[in-house]
């Protein structure tokens, strides 16, 4: 044990000392702050300037009442151009060549009988932009829809208080009881959890799998084979590599909630509005979430790590254990792209399934977790999977790693590494 | 393991009697393709410099490998300190410098000697204390909070050194231990094995280079293919290989003492390196009979020396030949 121990506080020391986990220590916040202001940016609807002339073919006042509808966003400012039929080419032709020198974003052309058809027609630079073109279109539908009730009649100011938008607000119940989470806050939650959950596992794994490649082409774990058996040497390299796992996760974290709890500071910095901040759906993580976060990555982290250092140990070179890492990487890479099944329907059957397969439990149970109410007994069920799987792995990656550490040539095939593993 | 009962017995006995520290009986280890030990027995004695000698891909590597558990012998037991630990469970007492040296190249070089021999098992602060003492005395105190690869490859070789030595074992094992050392180093690494045999540090060293053995051993076993060729005290070696011996050299060019050389009734073996020839003397042969025969040959002789068996010649002699042809099977080894 005390072995293992010296191994565990060399392998911590060294990996926390590197310039890579400083840089990543201090990046982790710096990108989630970014990550929410951009997503706040979006939220607005892009503070981006729109220059947009309206191209008025019609004799009523509906390209006049358009025109001011369309000016109403602050970044929006549309011009009014009234022509006659016979102008339009003419006038087109020109406003695309403004469009092309970039002064403007695009042109509107409205004709009287767009009332009648609801058929409008938008040239511009800016068609791709999703955002643009729905406001665009929202705008235009509320113009032509105001402009048909005041035909017959109807005040316009009526109108718009009628049209006043519903806004649903969604409550979670978990458990049979209501939680002050809303629909954004659970997805939210649930994403951040598969994404922090993807990247520790996959980050960490293969810093073992470099650590254990390092000791092997720089021949010093023969030394240490002299001192410590090969499984106190890996048990203490995993612990320790996943120690600095938690130790970073630990300061993201915390990093994390000192974000969110000061946000407003944060977000004044950036010179966002505080008060769309506000309305940010913030997740609610309980203790029980924390814990089964936790729990998986450390249960996820040693089931790869233990691969990783398998797939490290037939390798001669960094090069060779890169190459040969691919069908360990494809293992956790494809399923936790179809994540996002799990993501949208923590209660189906395909997050049923990931989260009791061993191999995509990390993810997959945390993310139902935050996303649904589980069964205990699922959660049951998939921890014994987990933990068997995780002792037959090790097992079989021990005995690859004690043979192989000490092989220098050809990788051994198929057929050799269950030689390997045989031989007592 | 197989092994008559009486057999184990006297070995063992004779363990108790030399005060054996390294007892290795009848070691067999197979590879994939070939046998790289077999049947391979030798007994080191407390206090011995003992030279594990043979052509690269004999085996030696292999069989200090199997000496310090870092692979199980197929056949056979390894004994060390007289006790049935493994060298892993005594690494405190074991000093290893193992064939490929190896380092960690991002570590400074006071915590790497401190890692190291904690992980054999000394404590912290002794080793701490320990490593900055071995550091002044190679001279690299200055270098102690530097990374590895900031190190020359002269100054690499120092810290491995100090590593192997640092928790000041009663058996050390070094694996061609002066392979890579440039001159220099070479000198002051012989001077510390020296230094540790006499302070009564059990020492056992394979080499390929005969003459290294020679200034170094106090016994020796000689390994080819995998087999004990012979093994003994280097003086008792030499009694009972190779006979009275003569060196000779005479002016260049003198091409008549060759038949003095190629007469059987006095020389039973000539090597003529060039500068001079090393004889081995037919039995009952007298020197001063060679002597008058070279110079009624009309050469004039420059030097003339009765020598024992330089132990290059005797290994020359014993595995010459397959020397050659061993290294085939030197993946083994590496």
């Amino acid at each position: 044990m005390r072995k293992i121990w010296v191994v565990i506080r060399r392998e911590f020391l060294e990996k926390v000392r590197t310039k890579w986990f400083i840089i990543s220590t201090v990046m982790g916040p710096l990108l989630m702050i970014g990550f929410v202001a951009i997503s706040i940016f979006i939220g607005e609807g892009g503070a981006v300037r729109r220059a947009i002339t309206v191209v008025d073919l019609g004799s009523a006042e509906f390209g006049e009442q358009l025109t001011r509808m369309l000016n109403a966003p602050e970044q929006w400012s549309v011009g009014r151009l009234r022509i006659g039929e016979e102008e339009l080419e003419r006038v087109t032709d020109s406003l695309t060549r403004v469009v092309g020198r970039e002064e403007l974003d695009g042109y509107l052309i409205v004709t009287d009988e767009a009332v009648e058809s609801g058929q409008l027609e938008y040239r511009g630079s800016n068609v791709s932009s999703f955002t643009d073109m729905e406001a665009l279109q929202r705008m235009l539908q509320q113009g032509v829809l105001i402009a048909r009730l005041d035909r017959v009649g109807v005040d316009p100011r009526l109108v718009s208080e009628a049209q006043i938008p519903v806004r649903m607000r969604t409550v979670n119940i978990r458990d049979g009881r209501e939680t002050d989470e809303s629909a954004e806050s659970v997805f939210i939650l649930a994403y951040a959890m598969w994404l922090a959950l993807y990247v520790a596992i996959l980050l960490y794994g293969l810093q073992v799998m470099g650590s254990v490649v390092e000791e092997k082409t720089t021949r010093v774990v023969e030394v240490l084979i002299s001192s410590l058996k090969p499984f106190q040497l890996l048990a203490g390299k995993v612990i320790g590599v996943g120690a600095v796992g938690l130790f970073q996760l630990l300061i993201w974290g915390l990093a994390g909630w000192v974000i969110i709890m000061q946000r407003d500071v944060v977000l004044e910095t950036f010179g966002v509005d505080t008060t769309t901040a506000q309305a940010i759906p913030l997740p609610d993580v309980s203790i029980a979430t924390a814990i089964i976060f936790l729990a998986y990555f450390v249960l996820g982290y040693f089931l790869y790590a233990a691969m990783f250092a398998a797939v490290a140990a037939m390798s001669n070179s960094e090069a060779e254990a890169r190459q040969a890492q691919t069908p360990v990487v494809m293992l956790f890479v494809i399923p936790s792209m179809l994540m996002i099944g799990v993501l949208q329907q923590p209660g189906g059957s395909m997050a049923l399934a990931f989260s009791l397969i061993p191999f995509t439990a990390p993810i997959a149970m945390p993310v139902r977790w935050a996303g649904t109410a589980v069964p205990l007994h699922e959660l049951a069920a998939s921890i014994g999977f987990l933990v068997a799987a995780l002792c037959l792995v090790t097992w079989v990656a021990a005995r690859i790693y004690r043979v192989g550490i000490l092989m220098y040539g050809k990788r051994p095939g198929l057929k050799e590494l269950a030689r390997w593993v045989r031989a007592g | 393991m197989v092994r008559t009962h009486d057999r184990d017995t006297s070995s063992q006995m004779d363990a108790m009697q030399n005060d054996v520290v390294v007892d290795v009986r009848g070691i067999t280890k197979r590879f994939a393709g070939h046998t790289a030990v077999r049947e391979l027995s030798l007994a080191v004695p407390r206090g011995a410099v003992y030279g594990l000698l043979g052509p690269n891909g004999a085996g030696k590597t292999t069989t200090i490998r199997m000496i310090m558990d870092i692979i199980a012998p197929d056949e056979g037991s390894v004994h060390l300190f007289g006790s049935s630990q493994t060298g892993r469970d005594l690494s405190e007492r074991i000093g290893y410098l193992p064939e490929e040296r190896g380092l960690y190249r991002k570590m400074r070089v006071l915590d790497l000697l401190v890692f190291l021999a904690e992980a054999k098992g000394v404590e912290r602060k002794k080793a701490k204390h320990d490593a900055q003492a071995w550091l002044e005395r190679l001279g690299l105190s200055d270098w102690a909070q530097q990374k590895v690869d900031q190190l020359s490859k002269g100054m690499q070789q120092k810290v491995q050194f100090i590593s192997t030595l640092l928790h000041g074992p009663d058996l050390v094992i070094l694996d061609e231990p002066f392979s890579g050392f440039d001159p220099v180093n070479t000198q002051l690494m012989k001077d510390v094995v020296l230094e540790l045999a006499r302070a009564g540090t059990t020492v056992l060293f394979s080499t390929h280079i005969m003459e290294q053995a020679e200034k170094l051993c106090d016994s020796v076993c000689i390994i080819a293919r995998g087999e004990k060729v012979l093994d003994g005290r280097l003086a008792d070696v030499k009694r009972t290989h190779g006979g009275e011996h003569v060196i000779v050299a005479v002016e260049q060019g003198a091409t008549s003492v060759d038949s003095v050389f190629g007469d059987p009734s006095l020389v039973a073996k000539a090597d003529n390196y060039g500068q001079y020839a090393e004889l081995e003397l037919a039995q009952g042969a007298d020197p001063q009979h060679v002597l008058e025969r070279v110079l009624a040959a009309g050469a004039r002789v420059t030097r003339f020396e009765i020598a024992e068996p330089t132990l290059h010649k005797i290994f020359i002699d014993l595995v010459g030949a397959e020397a050659g042809t061993a290294r085939a099977e030197g993946d083994a080894d590496a």
